[in-house]
């Protein structure tokens, strides 16, 4: 079976943009103090949220790097 | 015992004991250019890790980030998402860069310029002005260290005369170890900051509230919208964080030292590995950023540039000075060590591009190390002379080298994927960005709330592709295939 490698690094910028657009363009649509997560003012849970994420995202796109 | 002979003993002992623990890690490495430079490309991943994570994490990360927490609020969050950006799109451009660098025998950006487009020009002129823009951000760091020691001595010593001490001894420190030993002051440095920022950022809320929750409550009894981003296009607002973010995400990897950091790695994996790993690291800032909250809320009342000085300020009143001692140590070392890798990068790259590779000189390995070796020394004077002559605030001279650093970037990213770039487009885009850059020097904010290094960048790039698309480049100069992501 072949792969797709067009369609793979497609996947994997789309997997990687993912992180990057919540830390940025979106935390205009989330800025907010309220409610309190964990005492955290919203717009800071929400960044810390993203900033944890990213290694999952990376770990998949990197799973997904086909492998010459 | 008086406070500041605590204290400031306390700095010394782990200001020196990591030094000589870095000498005395080294001795074994014979110091030519490549070992000092580039560390002979042999860090693994976790050496690397440290170099980067210790690179990254300044004076800046140590004050200025409670600082900002402290004086703007909100706007301070951008420095939690800026690092992680930038390893995310790091994973995917560093990796290619590294293995043109290992295939040419590339040391610095100018190197890789020159590698690619083919103009010496280019690689000159940017080395001048890596050169130069290292400058504020070594200036940077010895405020911060004017500001610990300060604080640290009580406002009893001219710190004037300490900071010039101490930055004197570290640039002998660069002198002597070159890139490997300043990794292995990272692990003595970036322990102790660890150290240093959990305890203030977990500790001081509860010390003095109870909770997070309950200090971030006071935080808004007093300051109501200091938790949220200023509306779309205010002053500090959600277009500046959005236009700050994409800026400095982009330009983080582009300053004098970085090309090195990342020709150090053994491989292309190393690489990738240490871009999965480091937005680990950042929830780090976390903690400095509650610090700079809690400040706020137990000493309100700190005036601009002043904000800078408030996490270590509480420490001083409400702390121990054993305890003081030990957190302005750790300051200390995240000013003096980036300070030298920067240093380092500087001096690599003018001493290559400038003086080997234009004028000629320096041309075996011994005269080359000397000469660089030479212009640390000289760069961290001309360092010392702006502290002394213009007392600006951190964040100005933050500004001023992400500003003027993050011009490089079109002309490295376009360099690995469309091959009709001339070194003329780069240089025209470069040259604008830097004019608006250096325009702007003194707003943080421009029209509509964009920050205005985000326009330079902006600029340099549409600038660069026009140029690119009218002029393209002819004949390929270079035979090495451009790499895959």
């Amino acid at each position: 079976m072949t792969r797709n490698t067009r369609g793979m690094t497609v996947l994997r910028v789309f997997l990687a943009a993912v992180p990057c657009f919540m830390l940025s363009f979106a935390v205009a649509l989330v800025n907010r103090d309220q409610p309190r997560i964990f005492g955290l003012p919203f717009i800071m849970a929400w960044i810390v949220l993203w900033v944890a994420l990213t290694p999952i995202f990376l770990f998949a796109v990197e799973r997904l790097r086909p492998k010459a | 015992m008086k406070p500041e002979f605590t204290a400031l003993t306390i700095v010394a002992i782990v200001v020196f004991g990591t030094i000589a623990f870095a000498v005395t890690a080294v001795r074994r490495f014979r110091m030519d250019p490549h070992e000092y430079i580039v560390g002979s490309r042999s860090f693994g991943a976790l050496l690397l890790w440290i170099l980067l994570a210790g690179e990254i994490y300044t004076s800046f990360t140590f004050l200025g980030a409670a600082g900002w927490a402290y004086g703007k609020g909100a706007p301070s969050f951008y420095i939690l998402a800026y690092g992680t950006i930038a390893y995310t799109i790091g994973y995917f451009y560093l990796p290619s860069i590294w293995r043109i660098g290992k295939e040419r025998g590339l040391l610095t950006w100018p190197d890789l310029l020159i590698d690619r487009y083919g103009s010496r020009a280019l690689g000159v002129a940017v080395a001048i002005l890596q050169f130069l823009t290292t400058v504020p951000y070594v200036t940077l760091q010895l405020t911060g260290l004017q500001i610990l020691l300060t604080i640290a001595g009580y406002g009893r010593y001219n710190a004037t005369i300490a900071v010039s001490a101490a930055f004197i001894l570290i640039a002998l420190f660069v002198f002597t170890t070159g890139l490997r030993g300043a990794a292995w002051a990272s692990v003595v440095k970036d322990s102790l900051v660890l150290l240093a920022v959990l305890f203030a950022g977990i500790y001081l809320p509860l010390h003095f509230f109870g909770s997070a929750g309950a200090m971030f409550a006071r935080v808004t009894e007093h300051h109501p919208h200091w938790l949220s981003l200023a509306p779309a296009t205010s002053n500090y607002g959600t277009v500046w964080y959005v236009s700050t973010v994409l800026l400095t995400s982009v330009g983080f990897f582009m300053g004098p030292a970085n090309a090195q950091s990342i020709y150090s790695a053994k491989s292309e994996q190393t690489v990738r590995r240490n871009m999965m790993l480091m937005p680990l690291y950042q929830l780090i800032i976390i903690f400095i950023l509650l610090a700079g909250f809690t400040a706020l809320a137990v000493i309100p009342g700190l005036k601009g540039t002043q904000a800078d000085q408030s996490f270590v300020l509480l420490l001083q009143r409400y702390f121990p000075s054993w305890l003081l001692g030990l957190v302005a140590g750790a300051g200390c070392l995240a000013a003096l060590l980036p300070a030298s890798v920067l240093l380092l990068g500087a001096a690599s790259i003018f001493s290559k591009n400038v003086l080997t590779d234009w004028f000629g000189v320096a041309t075996t390995d011994r005269s080359r190390l000397l000469w660089t070796r030479t212009l640390v020394l000289i760069c961290a004077v001309l360092a010392l002379v702006l502290w002394i002559f213009a007392k600006t605030s951190l964040v100005d001279l933050l500004l001023f080298y992400y500003n003027g650093i993050t011009q490089l970037a079109p002309g490295i990213l376009l360099a690995l994927v469309w091959r009709r770039v001339s070194a003329w487009a780069v240089g025209s885009g470069l040259l604008a960005g830097e004019l608006i850059a250096v325009y702007s020097l003194h707003r943080s904010v421009g029209p509509w709330g964009i920050n205005p290094g985000f326009i330079a960048l902006t600029v340099n790039l549409a600038v660069c592709v026009c140029v690119t698309l009218l002029f393209p480049r002819r004949e390929l100069f270079i035979k090495t295939p451009v790499p895959e992501m």
